[in-house]
């Protein structure tokens, strides 16, 4: 009986998060029943969160380089914009092309600026995050945009559609989160990332090309955003200038849920996912409850705080054995 | 011979000061320009409402100083500015001077929230203080009951609004705290470990340095500089509004310190420095007003600002202080 | 090292005092030209505002009256400054649309006692305020909020729907007078009617997206629920989105308090049942015409409220559609 006891705990050190997220979802089926814990909710709630989640991956490999991306969420706000308003004007496949271009030119200027100027990414990006913003409302003169004729497009298929009763949102988000999961934990490529973020001194000395891996990951992450900037534009067919607004936050806050450490090094994609299906899961559970949308803000503060405190500690405990 | 050696002193200086403190220079420069090109911007008037109007920012900066030198940011600043704020209005039937000490004492607690999560769970401060973000902004919600309260008290307004010798009030307050803050970063024990602690907190511990007790009591400080803002900003409107202090306060804070030239990774940095980056943000908002420039481009030249200001300050590597 | 930075602050703090001194009064000339001083919300938060913005511009040109306008995107603490600054430029006339009409009344105060004409627009200012202000030009939001909440009664009606009635709300931007006000209406009818039962109300900060996961949720939660009030038709067409995708729109009714081109749109596909027809360039041109009256002198209502009439698929042919 010990021994069993003693596994689970030694479990519940390894995985600290998991152990959360399972008592997360316990806790919520149990005060929302029949409400909760039905596949109809669940597919809800992935979808709901399926653009951030998307968004994480790159982020995940952002902060495991020891940078920052305050971007995305502007990023997203222009992209999908951009992907609307040439809808009509070009049609679907070049709008999308055009939206990823422009997702991957913006990472490519932050990460030129972090990577090779060695500039610092807080403020560089925070910086973009108001170049990006602004430029959104004076390419559409502070209007919204939208599709007109919504019936007549296979476009809202990449927002709206579902294979097999999934949605598709939550089919990319899977795909590219395995995508991610292995160039980050099997290739050379993510060995490359994990050692600049960790330990910067020592992979200059080994030749690695730190700037190129640095771009990288924040071009990366910019095709990514470019990627959520399509979905949201399919699945609302039209776009609002601040639609974006404060995605940075819900991702970031996602991905150091899931574990990512905040001094580099160190990271999982699955793990940044969970995080980010946590928040989704609070947000939906809010609701389900009848709160009050702003207790629910106070209680994030609790819950953010509980989830990280048993993550770290799980960390810690292993690392004192 | 005289003339030589006096142009040699007068360019070294320029040059020292330029490599310790560019912000100066920058100052300078945009003070120069915007006389230069925008209308009533030498007026009395006009001076007098810029330094009124970076007063509040200035005292949420001075917390932040002490903070970054530390190594350290904080994210809730900015709600927790609107909660005191909120309190110094709702809590007037309890009388003014109840009200302002409920103020003082919730941004202590805060910081002091914060601050134990940071330095005895170990959990990091952009999680912890994001979630004190999120948080209060519930707090606040809950406590105003979505709705905005009046003060009682009218000389509050005319305090906010209030000169003394042509000088706003609130402006001159501001120049004490920091004159004070200034002092004790660089006269008291206290200044001196948290330049330790930022510099390498190893070593410091090393030395003997109490890193947890000093980085404690910064986390504190600057949950008040945030309360007296909040105070200040209270004053100005007699009214607390829900949305006080959301979104953009924190990182436009952290961005005014780290314009200054205090470095984010800690060990360096002043209040002076900060001053420098408060008023040279505050010019730079104040000329595009007047200059009448559309807010969208407003919107797109702070942040490019922003950008060019961390490229130059990389380049001009402080000498070892 | 200390004594060049100390130098060089010496000389800054010189230069700043040398400034003062040899700084003047400031201030415009006077000229015939009327100049208006705008503080605006937040231009670029939604097709309203924009349009909004647009016909001001428009409508100024067409009087040949000089605008200096400033944006306060949506930041109460940037506005009071910005107001500050708009006194330094010497206009003729001052208008607010004010980013919170509680907040703004100090430095509505500090403009009226040194002597600018302050009219307010689009979103009102809190009562305390009405002392120090000429007029406001503006639509009625409460009683968009009222109107909105007897078309949704009158549709019920319309379809014989007997017994309790359940319906929940997608409000504006928390904390914003014209979110509180549109509210605030429907409730107040609402409260009348005990057949009506109010389950949720819901912020969605004026963002289609947040009104479509609202309502999604929602619908998750309220299995039975029958009808809904949005604060617009943006965020109406967002919750459509919602109920299309669960197979309930026509079926749920629903009303808003503001018409945007799409809700137009859905309601001739009978999607919508009612919504008031607050356009927002007669909203600018109003509040234009308002202000150089002011400007010059002349008498004006306190309020110079416009109407919003209602809009229901019965009379939606007599209207245009919005633009926006």
């Amino acid at each position: 009986m010990n021994r069993a006891v003693s596994k689970v705990i030694g479990i519940g050190k390894q995985q600290g998060l998991l152990v959360a997220f399972a008592v997360l979802i316990l806790v919520f089926s149990l005060t929302a029943p029949g409400l909760f814990l039905t596949p109809k909710n669940i597919t809800l709630v992935l979808r709901q969160i399926a653009i951030w989640g998307v968004i994480a991956c790159g982020m995940t490999l952002v902060i495991v380089s020891g940078h920052w991306d305050l971007s995305v969420g502007s990023l997203t706000s222009l992209t999908t914009v951009v992907a609307i308003t040439l809808h009509d004007k070009i049609g679907p496949i070049p709008a999308i092309i055009i939206a990823l271009l422009v997702g991957l030119l913006s990472g490519m200027i932050s990460g030129y600026l972090v990577g090779y100027q060695k500039l610092n990414s807080l403020i560089i990006t925070l910086g973009m995050m108001g170049v990006l913003q602004a430029i959104t409302l004076i390419y559409t003169g502070g209007k919204y945009s939208r599709i007109v004729e919504p019936e007549e497009t296979w476009f809202s298929f990449i927002g709206r559609g579902f294979v097999w009763q999934i949605p598709f949102p939550v089919i990319l988000l899977a795909a590219i989160g395995v995508v991610f999961t292995i160039l980050l934990t099997r290739t050379v490529y993510g060995r490359r990332v994990r050692a600049v973020g960790g330990n910067p001194v020592a992979s200059k000395f080994t030749g690695i090309r730190e700037s190129f891996v640095v771009m990288s990951a924040f071009m990366l992450t910019g095709l990514l955003t470019g990627i959520g900037g399509v979905m949201l534009g399919s699945r609302m067919m039209a776009a609002q200038n601040y639609i974006g607004s404060g995605y940075e936050f819900q991702v970031i806050t996602g991905v150091i849920l899931g574990g990512t450490s905040l001094t580099g090094g160190e990271g999982n994609i699955f793990k940044s996912i969970i995080g980010i299906v946590i928040i989704g899961m609070l947000n939906n559970w809010f609701i389900l409850m009848g709160m009050q949308y702003y207790y629910q803000w106070a209680a994030q503060w609790v819950i953010i705080l509980a989830v990280v405190w048993i993550d770290v500690a799980g960390k810690r405990a292993r690392a004192m054995e | 011979m005289i003339k030589t050696l006096k142009a040699n002193s007068i360019y070294r200086t320029i040059r020292k000061v330029v490599i310790t403190g560019p912000i100066w220079a920058v100052l300078l420069g945009v003070f120069i320009i915007a006389s230069v090109v925008t209308p009533d911007f030498l007026s009395l008037r006009n001076l007098t409402n810029i330094l009124l109007q970076s007063s509040l920012n200035g005292m949420l900066a001075i917390g932040m100083t002490f903070l970054m030198i530390n190594g350290y940011f904080d994210l809730s600043v900015g709600t927790a500015m609107g909660f005191c704020a909120v309190l110094t209005i709702g809590m007037q039937p309890y009388g003014l001077i109840t009200a302002i000490l409920a103020a003082l004492v919730a941004g202590l607690a805060i910081g002091a929230i914060n601050g134990l999560f940071v330095v005895k769970a170990k959990i990091n401060a952009f999680v912890v203080t994001l979630a004190a973000f999120i948080g209060l902004r519930g707090l606040i919600f809950i406590y105003t009951g979505e709705r905005s309260i009046v003060g009682q008290v009218d000389g509050f307004a005319t305090f906010g609004m209030s000169e003394i010798l042509g000088f706003p009030t609130l402006a001159l307050l501001m120049l004490v705290f920091l004159v004070i803050a200034e002092f004790t970063l660089r006269k008291t024990g206290h200044g001196r470990n948290t330049y330790a602690i930022g510099g390498n907190a190893e070593a410091a511990r090393n030395a003997g340095v109490p890193v947890e007790r000093t980085t404690f009591i910064n986390f504190m400080l600057c949950g008040l500089g945030a309360a007296i803002g909040g105070i200040f900003i209270a004053s100005r409107m007699n009214a607390a509004t829900p949305m006080l202090g959301w979104p953009d306060t924190n990182l436009k804070i952290i961005a005014t310190v780290a314009l200054g030239g205090t470095k984010l990774r800690g060990g360096f940095g002043s209040m002076i420095h900060t001053l420098g980056g408060l008023l040279t943000l505050a010019i730079i908002s104040n000329s595009m007003d007047l200059l009448n420039v559309p807010s969208f481009y407003n919107r797109l030249s702070m942040g490019l600002i922003l950008m060019l200001v961390v490229y130059i300050d990389a380049k001009f590597k402080p000498t070892a202080a | 090292m200390k004594k060049g930075m100390r130098n060089l602050f010496l000389l800054s703090v010189l230069l700043f005092v040398g400034m003062f001194a040899f700084a003047g009064g400031g201030g415009e000339t006077k000229d015939d030209v009327i100049t208006i001083g705008y503080a605006v919300f937040n231009v670029g938060i939604d097709s309203y505002e924009t349009y909004h913005n647009e016909n001001f511009i428009a409508e100024c040109e067409r009087q040949g009256v000089e605008l200096i306008q400033l944006d306060a995107q949506g930041d109460i603490a940037r506005q009071i400054n910005q107001v500050e600054n708009l006194m330094q430029k010497d206009p003729d006339v001052i208008v607010i649309w004010p980013v919170h009409g509680k907040a703004i009344v100090p430095v509505v105060k500090k403009a009226h006692d040194e002597g600018f004409k302050i009219v307010i627009a689009n979103s009102p200012i809190d009562e305390t305020g009405f002392d120090y202000i000429t007029a406001y030009a503006g639509p009625d939001n409460t009683q968009e909020g009222r109107d909105a909440a007897e078309m949704m009664i009158e549709a019920f009606e319309k379809r014989g729907i007997t017994g309790q009635k359940k319906v929940v709300e997608l409000m504006g931007l928390p904390g914003y007078v014209t979110a509180i006000e549109r509210s605030d209406g429907f409730q107040e009818v609402l409260a009348q009617h005990p057949d009506f039962t109010l389950l949720a109300t819901e912020p969605t900060d004026w963002n289609r997206e947040k009104a479509t996961r609202a309502m999604e949720d929602l619908l998750v939660k309220y299995k039975d629920l029958q009808g809904v009030y949005v604060a617009d038709d943006n965020l109406g067409i967002g919750a459509l989105n919602a109920l299309k995708e669960a197979g309930r729109a026509g079926e749920v009714i629903m009303t808003s308090a503001c018409i945007f081109g799409e809700g137009y749109d859905a309601m001739k596909e009978g999607y919508i049942q009612g919504t008031c027809y607050q356009y927002s360039g007669l909203d600018a041109i109003n509040t234009v015409k308002v202000a150089v009256k002011v400007a010059k002198g002349e008498e004006v209502d306190f309020l110079s409220t416009f109407e919003s009439p209602k809009v229901t698929p019965d009379n939606m042919d007599d209207f245009k559609r919005p633009e926006y």
